[in-house]
């Protein structure tokens, strides 16, 4: 057991120091732009693409990287797409904030928004750099348009999920299937495309392909539900008013009194919350959090049912496993 | 995709005692009153067997969230 928790820890961090190589590579070309360069290398560590990861984290950063190797048993080579996906999360990041404006930390807050966009776009730039970088890594050009295709389909169901999300009237009662619609648009297409990207560098058929991305998307819905949680367990959900799957379930299904309370502080409350532990109590007693736990360990099966089925079309998928335990 | 026996299930426990108590002595006999699919049953016993009913503000919870940390929500 020790022996086995040591191997994967070397080839953890083996991996990570490969792709935080790779997007140090990308990113050389902004060296010339000191200011720029350490704004694009900072919000690539709340990333996690050069971010220290310790020993309980999940690496999500490497999951392509997981999906190419349990198919194929080499990574590599799909090294160029994972640092894309990390460039293309640091600038969903940055966008994010700008959208949102509520974090005090971030570039937008400390340099205004013309800089945030500015190192946005730059990821957004780099991200596509990556990808060419396939080709020097022996990809074939069929397969290096296929990645940058793939992934600009998939950043694009983002955006739209973003749109919706954006577009709702934070007063308006949103329904579970929205949620769970801009879920998956909007949060899990990125681990969902992670795992197709892998999957294709991996060399897989399409069978196999559409399966990992399957178990991509359902670890994605699995993942945001657990932040959901620790939204209302933190209470910064509840200080901003977010309508997230504990918030929807409660709304929608309490009845008397904590109706009326939980209907008061979501849709008729002009100013966010500063006292959030009543709402959050509530929560806990009317069954919300249990039937969003629920809801959690739901998309984890299937993500587990899926990992299993690719493991007979001989997949390793010891790797993955890690990711549901 | 949305769950209404799983909707009613939760609602049922929560709100009611005899339920709640049936289902803390024996949860198939109740999960048995609802039309769940077999991942639905397989979530609802997973998460009991990890935290019981969740009623609370646990730390357990909250061990078991952070264990599910996030790459793609933000």
């Amino acid at each position: 057991m020790i022996a086995s928790r040591s191997y994967l820890t070397m080839w953890r961090e083996r991996q990570i120091k490969l792709l935080k190589d790779e997007i140090e590579a990308v990113l050389a070309s902004l060296t010339g732009e000191a200011s720029l360069f350490e704004l694009a290398k900072e919000s690539l560590s709340k990333v996690r693409g050069l971010a220290a990861e310790t020993e309980h984290d999940r690496p999500w950063s490497l999951l392509s990287l997981i999906v190419c190797e349990a198919i194929s048993g080499r990574y590599e080579h799909a090294l160029p797409a994972a640092a894309a996906l990390e460039l293309f999360r640091a600038s969903a990041e940055v966008f994010d904030d700008i959208e949102d404006g509520d974090n005090p930390d971030s570039i937008v807050a400390r340099y205004g928004s013309a800089v945030a966009t500015n190192v946005a776009t730059t990821h957004l730039i780099l991200a596509e750099r990556a990808i060419a970088r396939l080709k020097q890594r022996g990809v074939a050009d069929c397969m290096v348009i296929r990645i940058m295709d793939t992934i600009n389909s998939y950043y694009t169901v983002s955006c739209a999920g973003q749109h919706l999300d954006l577009s709702l009237n934070q007063k308006m009662a949103v329904s579970e299937d929205v949620y769970l619609k801009i879920t998956k648009m909007k949060s899990s297409s990125t681990l969902e495309c992670a795992c197709c990207v892998g999957a294709l560098l991996g060399g897989a058929n399409q069978e196999l392909v559409d399966k990992f991305a399957l178990f991509g998307q359902n670890l994605g819905m699995a993942s945001q539900i657990a932040n959901d949680i620790q939204g209302i367990i933190h209470g910064n959900d509840i200080a901003k008013n977010k309508a997230t799957l504990p918030i929807i379930y409660a709304l929608t299904q309490a009845d008397g009194e904590a109706r009326n309370r939980l209907q008061l502080a979501f849709r008729k409350q002009p100013a966010p919350m500063n006292d959030y532990a009543p709402i959050r109590d509530l929560l806990f007693l009317t069954g919300a959090i249990h039937y969003s736990t629920i809801k959690m360990e739901l998309y984890k099966q299937r993500a587990l049912d899926i990992l299993f089925n690719a493991e007979l079309a001989e997949a390793s998928i010891e790797r993955l496993r890690l990711f549901l335990e | 995709m949305k769950s209404q026996a799983l909707q009613e299930l939760v609602k049922k426990i929560f709100g009611d005692e005899k339920t709640r108590l049936q289902f803390e002595s024996n949860p198939d006999s109740v999960l048995a009153q609802f039309n769940l699919s077999e991942q639905e049953k397989k979530a609802v016993m997973s998460t009991h067997a990890k935290l019981g009913l969740v009623s609370g503000d646990s730390q357990q919870l909250e061990a078991v969230m952070h264990d599910t940390n996030t790459w793609s929500a933000t």
